[in-house]
């Protein structure tokens, strides 16, 4: 197990370092790249003090080089456009994204199994085909335009829920106001997000369903539920655990748009703000942090994976 | 090549070939919601190349006099804040939507086939590189690869077809990479390779085809993928730029005035839902025909 963990981690690094490369030579290699980005309105000599200071006039390998010194020490440079540290804005944003996505994660998750689990007990009945139906509808509608239509009925007609922010003014910060915000846009997020887990959850009851283990425990004259909630269910989880490596990834991606939506000062819309002003040590900054937690939620599940299906550990 | 014709009796073979595609077209047959999707699709594009023709309103003309106007005989779906006929808008927008999905898939599926299909018919060194690269790119959210690009590169159109493209080809190669794994193994490839088929030829004559039904079924739900992926970029202002209107960034300027006037949000959403819906149903109509078993 030990070399196991300590290979996936190797990996995981691996896999990090290469995004850094990646995205740092995509920006710093384009035509419309950071030195490009440093002239609006600016005299020869006033640029020129600009690239020295953001350090534009070294050869791209050897800015590649500091930065990725830098981002080993936790200095992720500064923001051109705001001239705050770039690891202090991701930190003030940050934690607002995490409460966003970990609500959209648990819903989409509990929602997701609880649906598969219906269908796959309903296995071509009505039932299956609403779920189907409902799963589809989250694959095809785009998570912004729900997001508008939620605000127009939610917010605007109704006047149940607030139509943005993270907070109302002069609320005090209490939780209950929280909580209000938080609805309209993980319940959105969530339901983009919840396919995935139906599908796998549906496909893994079916197939664990057909196992001999399972018919064994029928043979056995035990009730349906027993068999699935004592036998099927624990098996079937397996394959769920594996999506939710997946399902993190677009929720990162969801988020940065679900973020725009409902005005939700989040780390997705940090990156949208800096790719407006092109702000490139900002959006470098929040990709890296974004793979970085994809990598370590994967490591995770891959971690959960192997203690729970031990034939993995000897791949 | 050996000649094989004394071997094979052809009437043997085009009678097999005929019930084939009778088989086939049972199958097809069994998908009436895939059939319906496609024939939504005929319809939009229909609606896309011929209704600008036929629709006397312009996309682009703004009537400062005529804004936030309702339905109307004049103008079908109303006016947008600038006074623009919003299904004027929908047409023209609709041929972009439509046309950037396709074009990205395109670009997708082609870096995805093309690496996975090396990665996995060569092995060894070559996939561990491809697949490395792969996993790269799996990990960093689309989204923000897809921000890092569009703000580097520009958002000219061409631009945005590539970036959506280089949204999903690390998914495309994945799947083709596993396929061809399988069918690599296969006693017919061998036989091929032993008959003196070239590298190029054995992937392309006679690996590929095999791979071609899952790259068709990644096709269509990648059409619905791009398309939702350029609505977003264009909601969000780096995608396609007004007043070039395209159905994600009809949306942009809607929220300002979804007080005033909600269901100009609503218009242009309706659409890419539809779209990709029936982009989906096909896709997986597809897999079942492709697939019967699953």
């Amino acid at each position: 197990m030990t070399s196991f963990v300590l290979r996936r981690v190797g990996l995981g690094l691996i896999v990090l370092w290469l995004v850094s490369v990646v995205t740092f030579f995509l920006v710093h290699l384009a035509p419309g790249g950071p030195s490009a980005a440093v002239n609006f309105e600016a005299t020869a000599e006033q640029r020129e003090a600009l690239l020295e200071q953001f350090g534009l006039n070294d050869p791209v390998l050897v800015r590649y080089g500091k930065w990725l010194a830098g981002v080993v020490r936790g200095d992720l440079g500064v923001s051109y456009n705001q001239g705050l540290p770039v690891g202090l804005l991701l930190r003030q944003r940050l934690p607002n994204t995490l409460t966003l996505g970990l609500a959209a994660l648990v819903t989409a998750t509990v929602l997701g199994i609880l649906l598969g689990t219906v269908a796959a007990i309903h296995r071509n009945g009505w039932v299956d085909h609403a779920v189907s139906t409902i799963s589809t509808l989250g694959m095809s509608i785009p998570g912004f335009w729900l997001g508008i239509v939620a605000i127009i009925l939610f917010a605007v007609e109704l006047r149940w829920l607030p139509a943005s922010g993270i907070v109302s003014s002069g609320s005090g910060g209490a939780l209950l106001d929280r909580l209000r915000h938080l609805v309209l846009p993980a319940g959105v997020l969530a339901f983009t997000l919840m396919p995935n887990v139906v599908r796998v959850t549906r496909s893994a009851l079916l197939e664990v369903n057909r196992a001999d283990y399972v018919r064994t425990a029928r043979g056995k004259g035990l009730s349906p539920n027993r068999v699935l909630f004592k036998h099927a269910f624990k098996n079937a989880l397996v394959p769920v655990l594996a999506v939710l490596g997946l399902v993190t990834t677009a929720l990162f991606s969801g988020s940065v748009v679900i973020e725009s939506v409902f005005g939700w000062p989040g780390l997705g819309r940090l990156a949208i703000e800096a790719a407006n002003g092109r702000d490139y040590p900002v959006i470098l900054g929040a990709t890296l942090l974004a793979g970085a937690i994809v990598v370590v939620v994967n490591l995770a599940v891959d971690m959960l994976y192997a203690v729970v299906d031990p034939r993995i550990r000897h791949d | 090549m050996i000649d094989a014709a004394p071997l094979v009796d052809r009437a043997a073979v085009s009678a097999e070939r005929r019930a084939r595609r009778a088989r086939l077209w049972r199958r097809v047959r069994r998908q009436p919601l895939g059939l319906a999707a496609l024939l939504v699709l005929v319809l939009l594009a229909l609606a896309v190349t011929l209704g600008p023709l036929l629709y006397p309103q312009q996309p682009n003309r703004t009537d400062a006099r005529n804004i936030l106007k309702a339905p109307s005989a004049e103008h079908v779906l109303g006016t947008d804040e600038l006074g623009r006929d919003v299904l004027a808008r929908i047409l023209a927008g609709g041929r972009v939507s439509l046309s950037v999905g396709l074009l990205a898939m395109v670009v997708g599926l082609t870096i995805g086939t093309v690496a996975g299909g090396l990665a996995g018919y060569f092995r060894g060194r070559v996939e561990v590189v491809i697949m490395r690269l792969v996993d790269v790119f799996m990990a960093i959210p689309n989204f923000f690869l897809i921000l890092v690009v569009v703000t580097a590169f520009g958002n000219h159109p061409v631009m945005v077809i590539v970036t959506v493209g280089i949204g999903f080809w690390a998914q495309m190669a994945r799947v083709v990479h596993a396929e061809f794994v399988k069918v690599r193994g296969y006693e017919f490839v061998e036989a091929a390779r032993a008959l003196g088929a070239t590298h190029p030829r054995t992937m392309l004559k006679h690996v590929l085809p095999q791979v071609a039904p899952q790259a068709i079924v990644l096709a269509s739900l990648g059409v619905g993928w791009a398309i939702l992926t350029e609505a977003g970029l264009s909601y969000l202002g780096l995608g396609i730029q007004p007043p070039l209107a395209s159905w994600g960034n009809m949306l942009q300027n809607a929220q300002s005035y979804l007080w005033l006037k909600p269901v100009l949000a609503i218009y242009p959403g309706l659409f890419i839902a539809v779209t990709v819906l029936a982009f989906n149903l096909l896709g997986n109509a597809l897999r079942d025909v492709f697939d019967p078993r699953g």
